[in-house]
């Protein structure tokens, strides 16, 4: 599956996305490391349209000094989405991503399908501050040494990230947000990793308190990166969600050994 | 106090699986009364303990599902401690085997052990479960299951060799934040685990130098994982014969004195050897195969039997000194004991002795 980069003009930002497959419109929304793409965005493309924006202020484009909240930067993503001529569309937010696609499904509820979010650091209990860029990979995954090597992330990029979510991230538990989330009837599926030290999977049971509609999962070995830790069990989970809503609980694969 | 619940009857089988032939229901009936009965004495006489486990396909043991063994020893168990080790989680379905410890913590008013292991060789073949996979399944499925006994909130678990969309247990375990969890730690891949996620370490079908091995490698891990496992997170099972006198209890020994093995004789693993050879070439046994397989084959006579820590045997007083000896070499806080005697009332006797002039001095030492 080749994605390809192309890019969109959408509240006054030039918005770069890299997109991939056919199907129902998946949005992807990054966490606070950037835009990168990994194996589960390519399964996730084989019955998707996978659309993973860049969002404003991260990787290469301009730093973005404008946006004031996440609130904001969730209106500037569903102006993108719209610029790109798509009516009904699901969510998959990773982490930053997960706070501000809740933020998202909350102004734009109406033409969401599905929320997925991913080790979403939209409740953080115990917020510390995050790890140095050389302890990252042990931090994002629970296997390092099985992700494919790349290169890090240059010293300006990482700063500028670094500033832009410490400004945007906002409180570790955010009233206003919370009341949306209690208003939001989109069937979200919530998942966290069991190595995750970010965000534990002990964070699930407040998305399951706070959401009408949520179905969380604790992914097995996984760290804070789950779609990169377990590429295949995600987006064949993912996958499954997006098409069957609530309805994914029920088995659908025959247990028949031989006919 | 352990009991494997053997079937007391006859029985044509020396291998594993034993045919059934020739059962006799009034036999098993018997042999599961018997152990009822024993436990409840053990009970009565101040034992901390009673111990079921899972065995499956043999006379040696009529428990393969230790949950129902257990359910009934609640009723006749007032208040020591009912422990299962184990249930064998890799052949088992994890949320069931959840559940049922709830059940069990719940019947018992919170006496519940939750033994977890990987059982011998030839279990995995009773369910037709891959054993290269044991050990990674016993990892997902322990933690599995405490999540199953913690998550207050419906979860779904993707794993690698389970997958659950949803669950959310009833009963929950009576005790806070779950159970108190043993596992083997023979092996050193075991003993690290265990060391790794602070569970309480349990040791049988071993000799006392394979034994210092796993307790060094658990007391090192454990140490690498700051922490220090207590005399009460040690455990050892062993046979036992307690009579009168010294010279008595040799006497009452001397049937199994040439038995194979240990526990007078048990065939599971070793009674299928072809399956024991696949098991051990698909990585079953691990890094430390030979050591590993070797404990099946341990034995000797009386004397090398409790030289080798696999038997206490004699008065009370030499069984005391011998119970001084383990603790003192292996730092273990929990004997497992078996009581083993060709006859019952030797056994009965056995357990009486031990209880009322071994145990109290124990608690001394």
């Amino acid at each position: 599956m080749t994605f390809v980069e192309r890019a969109v003009e959408a509240d006054g930002f030039e918005i770069r996305y890299l997109e991939a497959g056919e199907g129902p419109p998946l949005v992807a929304l990054h966490g606070a490391g950037g835009l990168r793409l990994t194996r589960a965005h390519e399964l996730l493309a084989a019955a998707h349209r996978v659309i993973a924006f860049e969002v404003p202020g991260f990787g290469s484009s301009p730093v973005n000094e404008r946006t004031q909240s996440l609130h904001e930067l969730a209106h500037t993503m569903v102006q993108a989405v719209t610029a790109l001529d798509i009516d009904r569309y699901s969510v998959w937010g990773q982490s930053f991503g997960g706070k501000l696609a809740l933020w998202l499904a909350a102004e734009d509820s109406d033409r969401l399908d599905t929320l997925v979010l991913s080790s979403p650091a939209a409740l953080i209990i115990d917020p510390g501050p995050l790890p140095p860029p050389e302890q990252m990979p042990s931090v994002l995954f629970a296997h390092p040494e099985r992700q494919p090597s790349a290169a890090p992330l240059q010293h300006e990029i990482d700063a500028k990230q670094r500033a832009l979510v410490g400004r945007l991230i906002g409180p570790p538990r955010d009233p206003e947000l919370e009341e949306a989330m209690g208003a939001l009837e989109v069937p979200t599926l919530v998942l966290f990793g069991t190595e995750d030290r970010l965000t534990p999977p002990e964070l699930g049971r407040i998305y399951r308190e706070l959401l009408p509609q949520c179905h969380f999962v604790i992914v097995y070995d996984a760290a804070h990166a789950i779609y990169a830790d377990r590429p295949e069990a995600f987006a064949a989970i993912v996958a499954d969600f997006l098409e069957r809503r609530a309805e994914f609980v029920m088995r659908r694969e025959s247990g028949l050994l031989y006919p | 106090m352990f009991s494997i619940v053997p079937y007391a009857g006859q029985h044509s089988g020396h291998g594993w699986p034993v045919p059934a032939d020739g059962y006799s229901a009034e036999a098993a009936q018997e042999s599961m009364e018997r152990a009822l009965a024993q436990f409840e004495l053990a009970d009565q006489l101040g034992f901390d303990w009673v111990t079921v486990a899972e065995h499956h396909y043999s006379a040696a043991s009529l428990t393969p599902n230790p949950m129902v063994m257990a359910a009934a020893v609640a009723q006749r168990v007032k208040h020591a401690k009912i422990a299962l080790l184990g249930s064998n989680i890799p052949i088992q379905n994890p949320v069931r085997v959840a559940e049922e410890f709830a059940m069990l913590d719940t019947l018992s008013g919170g006496r519940l052990i939750a033994g977890m292991l990987r059982g011998t060789s030839n279990e995995y073949a009773t369910y037709g479960v891959n054993p290269a996979e044991s050990r990674e399944r016993f990892m997902e499925a322990l933690e599995l299951i405490v999540r199953a006994w913690t998550e207050p909130q419906p979860f779904g678990w993707l794993g690698r060799y389970y997958e659950y969309r949803t669950i959310s247990i009833w009963p929950r375990p009576v005790q806070t934040p779950h159970p108190p969890i043993f596992m083997s730690i023979s092996s050193p891949e075991a003993a690290e685990f265990a060391a790794a996620k602070r569970i309480s370490g349990g040791l049988a079908v071993t000799t006392l130098d394979r034994a210092r091995e796993s307790v060094r490698v658990y007391r090192e891990a454990a140490g690498a994982h700051g922490w220090e496992p207590a005399p009460e997170q040690l455990l050892y099972r062993i046979a036992v014969h307690v009579a009168e006198s010294d010279a008595l209890a040799r006497e009452d020994w001397a049937p199994f004195a040439g038995a194979h093995g240990h526990a007078g004789g048990l065939r599971l693993s070793t009674g299928n050897p072809a399956a024991d050879e696949a098991a051990a070439r698909a990585g079953y046994y691990g890094r430390d195969t030979p050591r590993q397989r070797s404990r099946l084959h341990a034995g000797g006579d009386i004397d090398e039997r409790i030289e080798s820590a696999q038997l206490m045997l004699g008065s009370p007083e030499t069984v005391l000194g011998q119970v001084d000896r383990l603790r003192g070499e292996l730092g273990v806080g929990i004997l497992e004991l078996i009581f083993i005697a060709p006859r019952p009332d030797a056994a009965r006797r056995s357990l009486e002795l031990f209880g009322t002039r071994v145990l109290p001095r124990m608690r001394e030492l």
